[in-house]
């Protein structure tokens, strides 16, 4: 009975386990994967009775692409915000603008696909606490709450780790 | 500055050789000979008035090919160097400055000249420049005066050249599309029984415009330029100063408001309806800015009879509030109305309810309209129902411009000299629209209806 319930135990804080790093791995990788995100807005004759109109009048048709121009670690509302804060130094700052799109993308391959589980998680904790730094001198409360739930989950991923399967690299 | 002196211009190549026949004959050849380097078909222009409205049709000409940038002129020297660096940055090319417009005409080989200077200068400058042998697009108001506007239709009519004037709605595509297909083709309005339009802005976009007083003109300067016109005493350089910044304000000087902004609108009533008003009644006043010489509020009432029957058309222009739907004109029929204005934002078209759904449908269907909502009823508890009227359909043009509002304007103009267009907004027919609008400060002032004649409205 008693090995009955640890099997069910394991199983259940196995597939907890998984459940947060597709979650944090997801999160991480498609958030970095958005900071190359931009809009391409391309003009088309509008059609009528089926022929374009002879006027010039066009249609803009917008749509979603990514491309490393369209780069931005830090969002340029959030930049100009914090380039005003006298605890981030300027070159700190640009320093993060460059790094934190590909250190997302790179932390949550490493969680999705486990690979040194305990260090990509930690380092993603990191990660969230940068921001949350930012985010505090800025008054940015609710943006920190946010966080916050996101340091717990990293937190309990940690706790679980003992438990992580269909990992790459086991060790770390 | 560079002031060069070319050896002998086009011009002067024309009025003093004395060159044998056969080199009279080669002239045309000559006249079209460009500078090295340049494009054969490359249209050369030059710049008089490099100002605010300067940098608007500068910044809607950037992107048409075929312009060849050769010189800008102004009396405020800070402003020509702004102009040369601006084009010397986009286009690497080096423009030549000057501070007085006639000499820049004697000087360079233009085809196409740019005024943008202060209303009072338009007819002056547009006046030279034709004379010089150069092809004109020219700023409305085409003068403060309705005898300077008439004097650059003669101007026109006596060299030959064009003079396209800046009412920039009259090649725009949503105004033209309008006017053509949705009026006059397939009606949707119905018989238009009242227009409506107005141009509201709020109070901090109708400041005193100020500058650094160490870049601005000196007084010997501006007063040789004018700027002490209607003056009732020797004026201080600081109101010289003002008057060359605020020219929108003095009477002497601009039309005020109702010329400003309303000379647009009121360009569209009458080209719209395809005929000029039959009477005017106005009000205005100095109701905010009691110490400008220009009322800062204008409300107006125009009567036309066209074909249809009898239509009225109320404008106001306010300089104290925006609110309200900003800028637009409003063509109002019994079957539907046509909000229209430059701004995209500001247009919206509405089908009244009684009107023929199945041809509405049958427009959006073939794209001649795009239908954004149904009718709301605002409901409430307060309605009641004998005094409500079924709410109109909302409608969307099909497209729009995705272009800066004045490109396709100077595109007409730069066509039109190639030979491939017709101007859309030439002086005579500019003037026609124009000559209305400077009869309504006289009609406020004097609160009389004003019945318009031949002697009011001829070009």
């Amino acid at each position: 009975m008693a090995s009955k319930d640890k099997y069910s135990n394991d199983l259940g804080l196995t597939l907890g386990m998984l459940t947060l790093r597709i979650w944090l791995g997801c999160r991480a990788l498609l958030t970095g994967i958005e900071k190359y995100a931009g809009t391409n807005s391309s003009d088309k004759d509008v059609l009528i009775d089926g022929v374009p109109n002879s006027y010039g009048l066009t249609d803009t048709v917008t749509g979603k692409v990514y491309s490393l121009s369209n780069y931005h670690g830090v969002p340029v509302p959030l930049y100009e915000k914090f380039s005003n804060e006298p605890l981030i130094p300027t070159w700190g700052l640009n320093l993060y603008d460059s790094i934190l799109g590909p250190a997302l993308i790179i932390l949550g391959l490493g969680v999705l696909l486990g690979i040194a589980q305990r260090i990509s998680l930690f380092v993603m904790g990191l990660v969230y606490t940068s921001l949350t730094f930012g985010l505090i001198l800025i008054n940015q409360s609710s943006g920190v709450a946010w966080l916050g739930v996101h340091i717990i989950l990293v937190v309990m991923a940690l706790a679980l780790a003992k438990y992580n399967r269909f990992a790459v690299l086991k060790k770390w | 500055m560079n002031l060069k002196l070319p050896a002998l211009s086009r011009r002067d190549f024309l009025a003093k050789s004395t060159l044998g026949a056969g080199l009279v004959l080669g002239a045309p050849s000559i006249l079209r000979a460009k500078e090295a380097g340049a494009p054969a078909d490359d249209i050369r222009v030059g710049f008089i008035g490099c100002g605010k409205q300067h940098e608007v049709l500068f910044n809607a000409m950037v992107n048409i090919p075929g312009i060849r940038y050769v010189a800008a002129c102004d009396i405020m020297k800070a402003r020509v160097g702004r102009t040369f660096s601006t084009i010397k940055s986009r286009f690497d090319t080096n423009i030549n400055r000057y501070l007085d417009a006639e000499e820049m005409l004697e000087k360079e080989e233009l085809d196409a000249v740019f005024v943008a200077t202060p209303d009072f200068w338009h007819a002056p400058h547009t006046i030279m420049a034709l004379e010089a042998g150069c092809d004109v697009y020219c700023e409305k108001m085409m003068s403060n005066t309705l005898e300077g506007a008439r004097s650059i239709v003669a101007a026109m009519d006596r060299t030959g050249k064009l003079c396209q004037i800046g009412h920039q709605r009259r090649s725009n595509p949503r105004y033209r599309y309008t006017l053509d297909q949705l009026i006059q083709k397939e009606k949707i309005c119905g018989q238009i029984v009242n227009i409506n339009g107005q141009w509201n802005r709020a109070l901090s976009s109708s400041q005193d415009i100020v500058s650094k007083p160490s870049i601005l003109p000196d007084a010997e300067t501006l007063r040789k330029a004018g700027f002490n016109l209607g003056a009732d005493h020797e004026l201080s350089l600081e109101e010289l100063r003002h008057r060359f910044l605020n020219w929108r304000f003095y009477t002497a000087l601009s039309g005020g408001p109702i010329s400003d902004l309303g000379a647009h609108q009121i360009d569209i009533f009458n080209w719209y309806l395809g005929c000029q008003p039959t009477s005017l009644m106005a009000s205005g006043g100095r109701s905010y800015f009691k110490d400008r010489e220009h009322f800062d509020n204008v409300m107006c009432i125009f009567d036309y009879d066209t074909p249809q029957g009898n239509v009225r058309a109320f404008y106001q222009v306010l300089t104290t509030t925006s609110s309200g739907g900003g800028y637009y004109e409003s063509f109002m029929g019994a079957d539907g109305t046509i909000n229209i204005s430059e701004r995209e934002a500001y247009t919206k078209i509405y089908k009244e309810s009684g009107a023929d759904s199945a041809k509405w449908d049958n427009l959006v269907s073939r794209g001649l309209l795009k239908k954004e909502a149904a009718g709301k009823a605002a409901g409430g508890a307060d309605a009641i129902a004998s005094y409500e009227s079924a709410p109109p359909d909302e409608y969307a043009l099909p497209g729009g411009l995705s272009k800066a509002p004045h490109q396709p304007h100077i595109e007409n103009f730069l066509d039109t000299i190639r030979g491939n267009a017709k101007l859309t907004c030439d002086a005579r027919h500019a003037l026609e629209s124009e000559a209305p609008i400077y009869w309504v400060n006289h009609a406020a002032n004097t609160r009389e209806t004003i019945h318009f004649t031949d002697e009011h409205l001829h070009t």
